[in-house]
């Protein structure tokens, strides 16, 4: 790792870092494959391959000049319980990111990053509405380091003894200490996303578009290659699920933190301290329920700002299992919370004229420890939200309930999803709504002074 | 603590001693409706002249109604509004058609915001709104006068740094 010399020495201050050197390279490989993209076959044909060549070759190489003034100006450092990162050429910019506000660090290797050993650290801190400071990239050695070394800050139980010394943590970290919790058999995993809607609709669709050629003569290729990519957008979601969540690995850490691993092109290590969990979501999808198959999801406040496609759903926790390995797991994150034992209520039989069918399969419980939702006639779901981790309680009447005399109850999180107990009798949604906030109040109480 | 007795004749939200937000912000509303009438009328009138039709004038007639349907819900739906400051969290409810009641502990409070806007200020009103770590969180009082405004503010601050934990 370079240690750029530190324009300010400050006394005690820890010299600022610069990310690896080989990172602009990797950075100008990814946009190169934009620009391929951006100039589309049509240019090729039009301007024949040397100079396709030649353009291309200029703006990689503009882009690699860019990423290496971008690498240059760019520095991180530890100071206190803040990491700062400082970033741009012209619009320099200095971010102090509190690391009290830690959710869960990510390690995440792309595979050009794999290929040469590095990976980019992303932090997830409340309040961003993206991932704040994607550090790419860095030496997986240094990543893991780094990335112990903010949690141990991050964790006040554990803040002392480590982050005074400033000396990096012990590099090879995790595998030795760590208690394996759970892996789900890939040969699972493929088998799940067989049972998609989209992988069941699949041969369907390759029957319409071979038909539609078949029978009518005006279809050229082009309508075909346009059919075909609007499918696949769709259609190959379940592709991309079995290679993101390839290898699917759970641990504990020594910390009682959890580790999650996961992903085959692109591998990704996330660490998130037990007590950032906001909610957690089981789900049973319709086309597993032959096989009692179950997915679980884990809210963690960082990630639900994220509006992007995929990242969105990196908060999972098992992306399918047994109700035995789930109930484990569930007992694992929210110690107390048995998942066979949770109990609900139904709304009262009136509320029939708001949901003629699913009236049976909406429910709200409070045990001791969460407040148990589930809802969802073909997709059953159920969330789980720790009193603890309560935002605030919400009781919205709309004009039909108020007509029957019902009310839905929120308990906000700040993973963005509430737990949402529907069309309850008014009463027992007052009654509810006090308790959730009393019960809140008092998980909160004790823990923390 | 206050805590009151759950009953089901009255409902706890009924027991609790409830502040109302000014009546001034009826007018604050009702000025700010007007001028959106003015504006549409004035929209359709002019296609009127341009292209005469009696489509333009049902067009206005029936802004015209609904401002008034709307004008005389809002001044219900102002004496609807209304804010407790309990032990531990704050209350707000409001919404005549939509009933909303929200509970914001102070504990979880990230930031506060105090905005007037020029109408607002005009009659010497200010809006409060609590920012919790969920984006779902609504607890917004408007109608405040400046005054109590600033106290709430300051009260609300005081109590989110005495028990501050946010997430």
């Amino acid at each position: 790792m370079t240690t750029s010399p530190p324009p300010q020495q400050v006394t005690g201050e820890e010299p600022r870092k610069r990310l690896h050197p080989l990172s602009p390279i990797l950075h100008g490989a990814k946009s190169i494959a934009v620009v391929v993209a951006a100039l589309s076959w049509q240019t090729l044909s039009q301007v024949g391959l040397e100079r396709f060549a030649i353009v291309v070759l200029v703006l990689a190489l503009g882009v690699v000049i860019f990423s290496l003034v971008g690498w240059l100006t760019t520095g991180y450092h530890v100071v206190g319980r803040e990491l700062r990162i400082s970033d741009g050429l012209i619009w320099r910019r200095n971010r102090a990111i509190p690391l009290e506000r830690l959710q869960a660090v990510e390690l995440r290797r792309p595979l050009l990053a794999q290929l040469t050993g590095l990976a980019e650290l992303r932090l997830e801190v409340v309040g961003g509405g993206k991932t704040e400071a994607p550090l790419a990239y860095l030496t997986v050695r240094d990543a893991a380091g780094l990335r112990e070394r903010l949690l141990a800050l991050a964790g006040r139980s554990q803040a002392p003894e480590r982050a005074d010394g400033g000396a990096p943590a012990a590099a090879p970290v995790a595998p030795t200490l760590e208690r394996p919790l759970l892996r789900v058999p890939n040969r699972q995993l493929v088998i799940s996303q067989l049972l998609t809607p989209q992988a069941i609709f699949l041969p369907l669709g390759i029957a319409f578009v071979v038909t539609q050629t078949l029978l009518e003569a005006q279809w050229t290729f082009i309508g075909i290659a346009s059919t075909m990519t609007a499918m696949a957008g769709v259609l190959l979601q379940p592709v991309r699920r079995v290679l993101q969540d390839w290898d699917f690995r759970l641990a504990r850490d020594p910390g009682g933190r959890l580790v999650v691993r996961y992903g085959l092109l692109e591998t990704r290590s996330q660490v998130v301290p037990l007590n950032r969990v906001q909610s957690v979501g089981v789900t049973w999808p319709l086309l597993w329920r032959a096989r009692k198959w179950l997915h679980l999801r884990l809210d963690i406040a960082g990630y639900a700002g994220e509006p992007g496609r995929d990242s969105k759903r990196s908060d999972r926790l098992l992306p399918v299992g047994e109700f035995a390995t789930a109930r484990g797991l569930v007992w694992d994150v929210l110690p107390g919370v048995d998942l066979a034992t949770l109990a609900t209520t139904p709304p009262p039989a009136r509320a029939r004229w708001v949901h003629p069918f699913a009236l049976r399969y909406l429910g709200a419980g409070l045990t001791p420890e969460v407040f148990v939702t589930r809802w969802g006639l073909f997709t059953r779901e159920m969330s789980l939200v720790p009193y603890a981790r309560l935002q605030s309680v919400r009781v919205v009447q709309g004009p039909v309930q108020r007509w029957l005399g019902l009310a839905t109850v929120y308990a906000d999180t700040a993973g963005g999803r509430s737990g949402e107990a529907r069309d309850r009798d008014l009463a027992e949604a007052w009654a509810l709504a006090e308790q959730l906030a009393l019960r809140a109040r008092l998980a909160r109480g004790p823990a923390r002074s | 603590m206050t805590q009151p007795p759950v009953d089901a004749l009255t409902p706890w939200p009924d027991t609790v001693v409830w502040r109302p937000v000014s009546p001034k912000l009826i007018t604050v509303e009702l000025i700010a409706r007007v001028v959106w009438v003015v504006v549409f009328l004035a929209g359709l009138g002019i296609g009127w002249y341009f292209a005469p039709h009696w489509a333009w004038g049902a067009g206005m007639a029936a802004v015209v109604v609904y401002a008034i349907w709307r004008s005389v819900v809002t001044v219900r739906a102002v004496h609807a509004w209304g804010y407790a400051e309990r032990d531990q969290d704050l209350l707000v409810k409001h919404g005549l058609l939509v009933r909303r009641l929200s509970i914001v502990p102070y504990a979880r409070m990230q930031f506060v915001d105090v905005t007037a806007g020029p109408l607002e200020r005009a009659f010497g009103l200010a809006t409060v709104q609590l920012h919790t770590a969920s984006a779902a969180s609504d607890a917004k009082v408007p109608g405040l006068p400046p005054a109590e405004a600033s106290r709430l503010r300051d009260r609300l601050t005081a109590l989110g740094e005495d028990r501050a934990e946010g997430l």
